[in-house]
C-alpha cells in the first residue's frame, strides 16, 4: 500500500479519500438538498458552466467488480474496457437514481460512440432508465475555424446547462465559476510542486487521490483541503526512489500507483486526466465568457487521443523534462490502443535523451487482472536503480 | 484461428461475363501507372487522401491522388499484408490495428518498395507509391491523426487535417433527403463549416501546389458524379426488382468501388453507364446469376477482399445469392447532390459530412439497412463486424435488433477484411451454412405460410 501513514494522519488528507472512495455520497448529499448533479463523461466537459448554474459536476467512473450485462449487450468488445464499464452503470440504472443529466464531451472516438448509443437508445427503447445525455460535440484541431465553432459548439452546450437548471447563467455567474476552477488548479500546482523538485513528498497514489476526490465533491471545498493537505505534506517524509513518469490509460484508482511505488519507483508526474492533465491551463478571466472556456479546453496539452505522434513526442519530452523523471512507464490497456501509435517515436525520442522506459501494451482492465505487472515493475525499477542503460 | 483453407470454388457462372468488372480492374492499372508516370515525370505534387476527404477538390485541381483504402486493396491483392504486418512490427508499431487503413504506412516503411527482384518484378505493389507530398484525412477516428500524421512524416510530406462533426438532427429518411433536400439533413451549421473547412483546403493547396482552383471545374466534376451515380441508382433499383438477380456483389463490388475512387471523370461515368446496360441486357435476357435463386441475402461491412469465393459457397446447396451490398447502394443514395450549380462548395459539404454517418452512425446506418432490406427482397442477412477499428464500430447492437424487429434474420461475426489470419474460410462457412438452414429458410417458410 503506497498511501502512507503521514498522509492517513492528515486530516485534510482523510477527507480526501473519504470523499475519494465513497464517490457516489457527495452527489447524493447534494441532490438530497434539492441541488442538480451533472455527470460527466470524457474529460472535455467544462466544469465552469455546469458550476455556474448552482450544480455539481461529477465524474463517470468504472465499477471494476460489476458484472457488464448490459455492457455486452449493446457495446462491441472492441470498446475500451474502463469506457465499458462506466457504461454499465449508465445503462443499468445506477446513474439514473443519482444524477439529473449526463453530458458526454467529444474527447475520444469511443466516447463518441457512447454518445450515439445512448442517444439511440433513448430512441428505441424509451423505457430504459437512462439519464437524458448532452454532448458537446467540440473540435481540437488548432485552427481558427475550429476555434470559432467551439464557441458555437459551447453556447448550444451553456443553453443545455440553462434548460437542466430551469434559469439563464449570467456572464458574471460563468466569471466565478471560472475563479473557483482557477483556485483549484492553482492549489493543485502547488500541490503537485511536493511530488516534484529537489524533495518529493507526496507519491503518486496520494496524488491521485488528492486530484481525483475533486472529480466527486463541491470545488471550493476540494480547494481547501487541497491547500490544507499541501501544508501538511511539507512535513512528509521525503521519498525515495527512482522518479517516473506514467503515461497511457486513465487511472480511476490506485491500484495500479500502488504496484509502481511497491517496486520502489516514485510517480512524479503523469498526463491522464485523472491526473496532472486535469488541472493543466486556466480559464482566461479577461476574455469574453464562452471564448475563455474555449481557451482553457481548445489549448491545454494534447491529448493522447486528438494529436499527432509529433504533437504528442513533443508533449511527453515537456512533461518528463517538467516532472525531471528518470524513467517513463507507458501503459495502454487492451482496446484503448490509440495511444500506442505515438510510442515508437516518444521512445526514440526518450532514448536519444538518456530516459528509460518500459511499455505495458494489450492490458486487461482492471489493473489486478494481469499477473506479471509486479514482476515487471520491479525489473524497471531495478534497471533505473542500477543506473544502467 | 487457424490459417484459411481453400473453401469450394466460384459456381456463379455470370461473375466471369460481365466486362465492365474486368473492365475496370484493367483501367485501373493503367491510370495509376500513367499517374505515376506524370508524378515521376513532373516531379508534382501527390497526394494521398482517406476515403472520406473530398476528392471532388483534387479532381477539379487537377491534382495527382489515390485513396488510402482504395490502396489497401491493391496492398491486400497484391499479398502484401504478410510483409506488411512485419514491416509494421520491426518499426514499433502495432500491425493488428486498423490495419485496413494502415497498409500505405506499412509500405511506407518498406525499403524495397521501388525496388524489382531478381526476376524483374517489381517488389512493391504495382511497383510501389509514387512519393506523395500531401496527406490529407478527415478526423474521422482517433487513430486517422496517427496514421496519417506518421505517413507524412516518412514521405516528408505535408499533413493536412480536416475536422468532423456530430449530427444533432438525424432524419431517419436521410436516403431520400441526400439529393434534392440536404439542407433539411443535417444541421445547418455543420454544413456552412463544411464549406469553412472547402474553402481553407482550397487556399492550403493553392499556395502549396501553384495551381488555381476553378469553381467552374467543381461543378463539372460535381456533374460528372451525379450522372455515375444515376447510373447506379438505376441499377441498384434493376437488381431490386429482378427475380432471379442477374448479378451477385462479387461483381458489384469491384466494378463499383474502383470506379468510385475515379468519381467526377467521363471515364467513370461512362463506366457506370455500360455497367448498367451490361446487367440490363442480362436482366432482359432473364439471366441469373444463381439459377435456382431460392435466397437473397445481404452483406452488411466491408467487402471481403482476401476471399471473394466466400459469397458464391451458398449458392448451389441453398440458392443462395449475396445480391446486396453498401458499394453499389450507397453509390445509390449517399452521392448524388442535385442543383449543383446553385452552390457547388455547399453540395459538395452536403455530400462528404454524411458518409461515415451514413455508414456507422446509429440510426441513419440501421434506418437505411431496413429500407434496403425491403426494396431488394431480402430473407437473410450477412454481417461482419471488423475487429480492432474503432471507426468501423456502428451499432451493431441497433442494427441486429432492427432488422430483427422487422423480420429480416441477421447473423453478426467479427473478421478482418485485410488479414487472412484471422480468417478460417471452413469455420465461417460453417456458421453462414448454420444460419441459412437454421433461421433464414425457417423464416421465409413462416412468411411464405402467412
Amino acid at each position: 500500500m503506497s498511501i502512507r501513514d503521514c498522509a492517513l494522519q492528515s486530516e485534510a488528507f482523510a477527507a480526501l479519500k473519504d470523499v475519494y472512495d465513497h464517490r457516489d455520497r457527495e452527489a447524493a448529499r447534494w441532490r438530497a438538498a434539492g441541488r442538480k448533479v451533472i455527470g460527466e463523461l470524457g474529460c472535455d466537459v467544462p466544469d465552469e458552466l455546469i458550476l455556474a448554474a448552482g450544480m455539481l459536476p461529477v465524474r463517470i467512473c468504472a465499477d471494476p467488480e460489476r458484472p457488464l450485462a448490459e455492457t455486452d449487450k449493446y457495446l462491441e468488445y472492441a470498446f475500451d474496457p474502463m469506457v465499458r464499464a462506466q457504461f454499465e452503470k449508465i445503462v443499468d440504472g445506477t446513474y439514473y437514481d443519482q444524477i439529473d443529466a449526463l453530458a458526454i464531451s467529444n474527447s475520444t472516438d469511443v466516447i463518441i460512440r457512447v454518445f450515439l448509443y445512448l442517444r439511440e437508445i433513448h430512441r428505441v427503447e424509451p423505457e430504459k432508465k437512462v439519464p437524458p445525455v448532452a454532448f458537446i460535440d467540440w473540435l481540437f484541431t488548432r485552427h481558427r475555424i475550429h476555434q470559432v465553432r467551439d464557441e458555437f459548439i459551447i453556447g448550444l452546450f451553456k443553453q443545455q446547462v440553462e434548460a437542466w437548471a430551469g434559469r439563464p447563467i449570467t456572464d458574471e455567474e460563468i466569471r466565478a465559476a471560472g475563479r473557483i476552477c482557477n483556485e483549484n488548479r492553482q492549489a493543485l500546482r502547488e500541490m503537485a510542486r511536493l511530488r516534484r523538485g529537489q524533495e518529493v513528498r507526496i507519491s503518486g497514489s496520494e496524488a491521485l487521490v488528492i486530484i481525483g476526490a475533486g472529480l466527486f465533491m463541491d470545488r471550493s471545498e476540494h480547494t481547501k483541503l487541497v491547500r490544507r493537505v499541501t501544508a501538511d505534506a511539507a512535513q512528509w517524509p521525503v521519498l525515495a526512489g527512482p522518479r517516473v513518469y506514467y503515461t497511457g490509460a486513465n487511472q480511476e484508482d490506485t491500484v495500479l500507483y500502488d504496484k509502481i511505488e511497491a517496486a520502489g519507483m516514485v510517480v512524479v508526474g503523469e498526463d491522464t486526466d485523472w491526473g496532472d492533465r486535469h488541472y493543466d491551463r486556466d480559464y482566461n478571466l479577461d476574455y469574453p465568457v464562452i471564448r475563455g472556456i474555449v481557451d482553457r479546453y481548445f489549448l491545454r496539452e494534447f491529448s493522447a487521443k486528438k494529436s499527432t505522434p509529433a504533437q504528442r513526442t513533443e508533449a511527453l519530452d515537456r512533461e518528463v523534462d517538467a516532472a525531471g523523471a528518470q524513467g517513463v512507464i507507458f501503459y495502454t490497456n487492451q482496446y484503448d490502443e490509440v495511444a500506442t501509435w505515438d510510442m515508437p517515436k516518444q521512445r526514440k525520442s526518450l532514448e536519444a535523451r538518456g530516459i528509460r522506459h518500459i511499455t505495458f501494451g494489450r492490458m486487461l482492465w482492471p489493473v489486478a487482472k494481469n499477473e506479471d505487472l509486479d514482476e515487471k515493475l520491479a525489473g524497471f525499477a531495478a534497471q533505473l536503480k542500477g543506473g544502467v542503460r | 484461428m487457424a490459417e484459411e483453407k481453400k473453401a469450394p470454388a466460384s459456381r456463379s457462372a455470370v461473375v466471369k461475363k460481365l466486362k465492365a468488372t474486368k473492365t475496370v480492374s484493367v483501367y485501373q492499372k493503367e491510370w495509376f501507372f500513367a499517374m505515376k508516370d506524370r508524378v515521376e515525370k513532373e516531379k508534382c505534387d501527390f497526394a494521398i487522401l482517406n476515403a472520406d476527404v473530398p476528392m471532388e477538390i483534387f479532381r477539379a485541381m487537377d491534382i495527382p491522388f489515390v485513396v488510402n483504402q482504395w490502396w489497401a486493396a491493391i496492398c491486400g491483392a497484391k499479398r502484401m499484408t504478410k510483409k506488411y504486418f512485419g514491416l509494421m512490427q520491426a518499426n514499433g508499431y502495432r500491425p493488428d490495428l486498423n490495419s485496413y487503413d494502415a497498409q500505405a504506412l506499412a509500405e511506407s516503411f518498406d525499403p524495397d518498395d521501388h525496388k524489382v527482384d531478381a526476376d524483374g518484378n517489381p517488389m512493391g505493389p504495382w511497383g510501389g507509391l509514387p512519393k506523395p507530398t500531401i496527406c490529407i484525412t478527415r478526423l474521422t477516428g482517433d487513430a486517422q491523426n496517427k496514421i496519417f500524421g506518421l505517413l507524412a512524416e516518412n514521405y516528408g510530406a505535408d499533413l493536412y487535417t480536416i475536422e468532423n462533426t456530430q449530427a444533432r438532427i438525424t432524419p431517419l429518411n436521410w436516403y431520400e433527403l441526400a439529393a434534392d433536400r440536404w439542407e433539411e439533413l443535417y444541421d445547418t451549421d455543420r454544413i456552412d463549416l463544411a464549406v469553412e473547412e472547402l474553402k481553407e483546403l482550397i487556399r492550403w493547396l493553392e499556395m502549396k501546389t501553384g495551381k488555381l482552383f476553378d469553381m467552374n471545374k467543381l461543378q463539372e466534376v460535381m456533374d460528372l458524379i451525379n450522372e455515375q451515380e444515376g447510373w447506379y441508382k438505376k441499377l441498384r433499383d434493376l437488381i431490386a426488382q429482378c427475380h432471379p438477380v442477374p448479378v451477385t456483389v462479387v461483381d458489384t463490388i469491384n466494378a463499383v468501388m474502383q470506379a468510385q475512387w475515379q468519381r467526377g471523370t467521363r471515364w467513370a461515368a461512362d463506366h457506370a453507364k455500360s455497367l448498367y446496360e451490361e446487367v440490363k441486357a442480362l436482366a432482359d435476357k432473364g439471366e441469373a446469376a444463381v439459377p435456382n435463386e431460392k435466397l437473397r441475402m445481404m452483406w452488411l461491412g466491408r467487402g471481403m477482399w482476401q476471399d471473394f469465393a466466400f459469397y458464391q459457397r451458398f449458392e448451389e446447396k441453398y440458392g443462395a445469392v449475396f445480391m446486396w451490398s453498401m458499394y453499389l447502394a450507397m453509390g445509390a443514395d449517399a452521392y448524388i447532390r442535385n442543383n449543383v450549380e446553385k452552390d457547388p462548395l455547399r453540395a459538395l459539404a452536403a455530400r462528404f459530412i454524411g458518409m461515415e454517418d451514413f455508414l456507422h452512425m446509429p440510426p441513419w446506418n440501421s434506418s437505411w439497412f431496413i429500407q434496403q432490406a425491403k426494396q431488394n427482397d431480402i430473407d437473410g442477412v450477412v454481417y461482419m463486424i471488423p475487429e480492432n477499428d474503432m471507426q468501423a464500430v456502428e451499432g451493431s447492437y441497433f442494427i441486429k435488433k432492427v432488422m430483427e424487429d422487422a423480420g429480416f434474420p441477421l447473423l453478426a461475426f467479427h473478421a478482418d477484411p485485410v488479414n487472412p489470419k484471422k480468417w478460417n474460410a471452413e469455420t465461417m462457412t460453417g456458421l453462414v451454412e448454420d444460419f441459412i438452414e437454421n433461421r433464414v429458410i425457417p423464416n421465409k417458410e413462416k412468411k411464405q405460410q402467412k
